[in-house]
Formats: structure tokens, C-alpha cells, sequence
């Protein structure tokens, strides 16, 4: 197994931490995989015939089209999300596996990054067992857009995954995670485009919307999917708040860690 | 110094060192210094600050004042580099629960840059040195309380440091568990490695130990080889007289410490003490240990400390 995703600096030592992950995942890789595609068919069954019978076209897609980018980024939002927070936590915190690595050459910024590499890489897997899903059941319009939204999900899977350190960083307990998932979790499942359309909303319900990494991510990989003209420059625009708001959050929480741990 | 040329500069040497939390002083001004190829003991009741000298040691710590050098350097100007030459076992268990015996150490090893080639070799020996191979395959779960220690020491000496640092490490193990890893210790000696320490147990102290820094409160009471402190601060033999004393029994001009239900008096001749007691007058005779200079040093014992 090498580097997970290019375009970070990943070194041996945080490609270490992130073989661990990799290694103790492995044991779980069937129930992993039966959970990640069974969870898109219930959703695209229930939502399918649920809704897509009542909604012919949103945004000028059929429902199914419409629904299965929104998917994908929800996928992607939800497994690293998980991954760095709850399951990042149990490391850090219960077993008290950090402490262990902190005392190898490995720096608390590799750790973090093996950390987050690995929450992304489950979340990009996530996703690509909606893609899976979605090449059979239907719902990409554009299976060549599919492969130019990888790059986009990926980076939209770091991006949730650093925002969730942040939560780590300054957990005392698993209390904080519940308002994580009430207050980040559920509003980008509900307000971001994955369902529904952003645009139907009450404008300040859009402003927050457009606050949050996945409206983003939605906006861009739904036309590539779709087969949808995009605008170069508003994708731009999305793709770079997405790098900034992972920069941001992977440093603040450095930060918040390096205080806690060394303080 | 232990007379060896090649050690001029110290493996450790800590400088008026301080750590504050808030308002808790758990360091106040420790200054030591640690010899290639020695072994160490700080000997303090819980709480005397061991564990906060070892994390300032490894930069797990940030020091209030003072400052460490490890291998002549400050340990964070030396990052990474002085990592690799140190091996970690911490008081606590951190082993990896999700991995098994053998992952454990495979996957630590990678923490230290070592190629798959070198660790699939190294693994097997660790196992072996520690007698944990039969249980290679074991989730860490498994394993009783003496084989994760040794696990612990075993991953500690993955990528062959030079100073392993050892936060208690036979603390709540039963006495063959202790032995054999106390055996393991000697043998890192005999190869060379520094070693530093820290117990509350003496006899663990009195038998690996060149050298003792006797810690208490934060602060370092005295050192010396467990010999010299035990010439410095108690005498060759120790009569024990239990409570009440019998009656018409003169202690003047005799060395006496009062533990609660008995007294102790220290002697180079037991027959200066015994002499003075009346027949059948019930006593104990016996050499003195560094339990009896912790003691005198601190007027209580070192097993109930804070």
C-alpha cells in the first residue's frame, strides 16, 4: 500500500500511522464493504420510490440523477467525518495509541496527517461504493465525469476529515461529538444540495449553506456527473474554498493538539 | 564518572530543571547528569516527579525552567534524530489493542522509518529475547499482565537505541514476572546501552542500578551508587525494636528513626544496640537497605508516598 492520496505531503512516517489504520481495517474490509454498499441501495430504494415517483425534475435532472452525486459527497462527508472524530478520538484519547507513536521520530503533524489521510481514504471509499452502486442501479448521466470528480471528492474527504480534528482536538469526552453531528454532520445531509435543491431554502438557511465544505463539493461534482455545463471559474471557486477550509482546519487543530499534548 | 574516556559527554544532563501546572510544582530544580553505558535509577514515592522528568527527557514535556541535553543537544532542536536513538517504555499500557503481538512490534517499527527487510528480521529476535514467541500471534488482550510488559520492553528496543528509558517498569508484576524482565535489563546493560529508570521499588533499584538519584517532592535528595548512599546515610546494620520499647531501655547517643509501630536504630555494631535491652526482649537484626535511606532522608517510606 503506498501514499493514499498524491497531492498531500505524505511521508513514510505519517504513511505509517496511516498502514496501521490500514492494517487493523483489513479484518473489517468485508462487513466494510456490505455496510458502504448496502447503505447508498436502501437510500437509493427508499428515496427512489419515495420521492423520485412524486419529483420528476429537480434542477433539470431527474431525481436519480439529481440524487446520486449528492450521494457521493454525503458519503464521502460522512465516513471521514467518522473517522476523524469518533474513531480518531479512541485512539488518541482511550487506547492511548498516540502517546505510543509520539514517542517514535514520528512528529505530531505526521500523525495527524497519517490520521487524516486514512479518514479520507475511508471516506473516498465510501463514495466509491456509491459510484458502484450508482453505475448499476443509474444516476450517472457522465461516467467520464465521474473520474474528473474523484480529484474533487477526494479533496472534499480531506477537507472533512481535517475539519473533524478540529472536534477531536478539543474533545474532552464523547459529549462534543453528538453536537459535531447534530450542528455539522446533519445540516450538510440536509441544506447542502444532496437532496434537495440549495436554492429552495430561505436565504438564511442559503447563507449557512454556502458556509458549509459540502455545498461545495455538491455543486461541482453534480455537473460533472450530470453531464451538466459547468462554469470553470465558479468550480475554481469552489475547489479553492475547499483546499483553504482544509489548510485552515488541519493547522487550527495542529494547534489545539500541540497545546494539549505538550503543554 | 565511571572513568571512561569515550564518555565525555553525558547520555542525559539535566539542569535546574522546573515544571509547574498551574499551581502544582512537580519538578523543583533537578539537575543530573547520566554516563554512556549506565543504568540510572530515580527512586521516589508516587508522585515525586519521575514521570514529569522523563516526558521534559523525551520533549513530551515543555520544561518551566531549566533545560535538558540529550546527547549534547536540546532534544527539540534534535527531533527526530534523537528519537531514533531512544526506546520508550511508558508506565502505562499503550500497547496497540487492535493489532497482535507480532503487528505490534512490525508497525511500531515503521513509526521508526525501518524497512519491511530489517523489521522481519528484528521481530523474531525481540520475541525471542522477551520469550514471547509462542504468543507472536496473540491479540495484545490476550496477554497477562508480565507479557505485556515485556511486550512494552520489547517494542521499546525495536530500532536498537542507545538509551532505553523505563517509567517503573516491573510495577504490579509478580515476583518471576519481575525477575525475568529485571534479567532482560542486565542484558541490555551488558551490551552497552544506557539506561534510566525509575522505581519504587528498592531491591529493583539495589540490583540493576550503578547509580541512584533519590527523588522526593519534586526535588533530588541525594545520589550515589546504592553502596555509598547506603554508607552516607544509614549504617551497616539496622535493629529493629518493636512498640512499646522494653521498659528500662536507654537509646542515648544512639541513631533512631520512629516508622509507627516500631523504631529503628542504626549501627555499625547490632551489639551496641542489643546490649542495651533486657533478656528475651524481642528485636531484628538486619543489613541496611535503600529503603532505610530513603527514610532517613524523607522521614517516611517510600511505598506510601503520595
Amino acid at each position: 500500500m503506498s501514499a493514499p492520496i498524491g497531492a498531500i505531503p505524505v511521508n513514510r512516517y505519517s504513511r505509517a500511522v496511516w498502514r496501521r489504520n490500514a492494517l487493523v481495517w483489513r479484518r473489517l474490509i468485508g462487513p466494510s464493504l456490505a455496510t458502504n454498499v448496502l447503505d447508498p441501495l436502501i437510500f437509493l430504494f427508499a428515496f427512489g420510490y419515495g420521492l423520485g415517483a412524486v419529483i420528476d425534475q429537480v434542477g433539470g435532472l431527474n431525481y436519480l440523477s439529481f440524487v446520486v452525486p449528492g450521494m457521493m459527497g454525503y458519503a464521502a462527508m460522512f465516513a471521514a467525518s467518522f473517522e476523524s472524530t469518533v474513531s480518531t478520538y479512541a485512539r488518541f484519547h482511550m487506547q492511548r495509541t498516540w502517546d505510543a507513536i509520539l514517542a517514535t521520530p514520528v512528529t505530531l503533524t505526521e500523525l495527524m496527517l497519517g490520521e487524516m489521510s486514512w479518514a479520507a481514504t475511508k471516506g473516498l471509499f465510501s463514495c466509491c461504493c456509491v459510484i458502484l452502486v450508482g453505475s448499476v442501479w443509474g444516476g450517472i448521466g457522465n461516467p467520464w465525469g465521474v473520474v474528473l470528480a474523484l480529484p474533487v471528492l477526494a479533496l472534499g474527504a480531506v477537507c472533512f476529515a481535517s475539519c473533524g480534528l478540529v472536534v477531536t482536538a478539543h474533545a474532552k469526552s464523547w459529549d462534543i461529538f453528538a453536537y459535531f453531528f447534530t450542528f455539522w454532520v446533519t445540516p450538510m445531509f440536509m441544506f447542502s444540495g444532496t437532496f434537495f435543491e440549495v436554492a429552495r431554502f430561505p436565504w438564511f438557511i442559503q447563507v449557512i449553506a454556502w458556509i458549509l465544505p459540502m455545498t461545495h463539493l455538491i455543486a461541482v461534482v453534480r455537473p460533472l456527473t450530470a453531464g451538466l455545463a459547468l462554469d470553470p471559474l465558479a468550480a475554481l471557486g469552489h475547489v479553492s474554498y475547499l483546499a483553504a477550509l482544509a489548510v485552515a482546519a488541519f493547522c487550527f487543530a495542529r494547534l489545539k493538539f500541540g497545546a494539549r499534548l505538550f503543554g | 564518572m565511571e572513568g571512561n574516556i569515550a564518555a565525555a559527554t553525558p547520555v542525559i544532563a539535566v539542569e535546574a530543571l522546573e515544571k509547574r501546572y498551574g499551581e502544582v510544582e512537580a519538578v523543583r530544580g533537578v539537575s543530573f547528569s547520566i554516563w554512556p553505558g549506565t543504568c540510572v535509577g530515580l527512586l521516589g514515592p508516587n508522585g515525586a516527579g519521575k514521570t514529569t522528568i522523563m516526558r521534559m527527557i523525551m520533549a513530551l514535556a515543555q520544561p518551566t525552567s531549566g533545560y535538558v541535553r540529550l546527547f549534547g543537544k536540546a532534544p527539540s532542536a534534535l527531533g527526530r534524530a534523537m528519537r531514533e536513538r531512544v526506546g520508550l517504555v511508558p508506565q502505562e499500557d499503550n500497547l496497540d489493542p487492535d493489532l497482535s503481538v507480532r503487528q505490534n512490534l512490525e508497525v511500531y517499527g515503521r513509526y521508526f522509518g525501518r524497512p519491511a527487510g530489517e523489521l522481519a528480521e528484528r521481530v523474531p529476535l525481540l520475541l525471542e529475547f522477551m520469550q514471547l514467541i509462542e504468543r507472536a500471534n496473540a491479540q495484545v488482550m490476550q496477554l497477562s499482565g508480565g507479557m505485556k510488559r515485556r511486550l512494552i520492553i520489547a517494542r521499546a528496543l525495536i530500532a536498537n537505541p542507545e538509551l532505553i528509558i523505563l517509567d517503573e517498569p516491573t510495577t504490579g508484576l509478580d515476583p518471576q514476572a519481575r525477575v525475568l524482565i529485571w534479567r532482560r535489563l542486565v542484558d541490555l546493560k551488558r551490551e552497552g546501552k544506557t539506561l534510566l529508570l525509575t522505581t519504587h521499588y528498592m531491591d529493583e533499584a539495589q540490583r540493576l542500578c550503578d547509580r541512584i538519584i533519590i527523588i522526593d517532592g519534586g526535588k533530588v535528595l541525594d545520589e550515589g551508587s546504592p553502596q555509598e548512599l547506603i554508607d552516607r546515610h544509614a549504617r551497616a546494620y539496622v535493629v529493629e525494636i518493636p512498640k512499646p520499647l522494653p521498659p528500662g531501655f536507654v537509646e542515648d547517643g544512639l541513631e533512631r528513626n520512629d516508622i509507627g509501630d516500631a523504631v529503628l536504630y542504626y549501627t555499625n555494631d547490632p551489639s551496641e544496640v542489643t546490649r542495651r535491652l533486657p533478656p528475651h526482649a524481642t528485636y531484628t537484626t538486619r543489613g541496611a537497605n535503600l529503603e532505610d535511606v530513603f527514610l532517613r532522608l524523607t522521614g517516611h517510606s517510600l511505598r506510601q508516598g503520595a
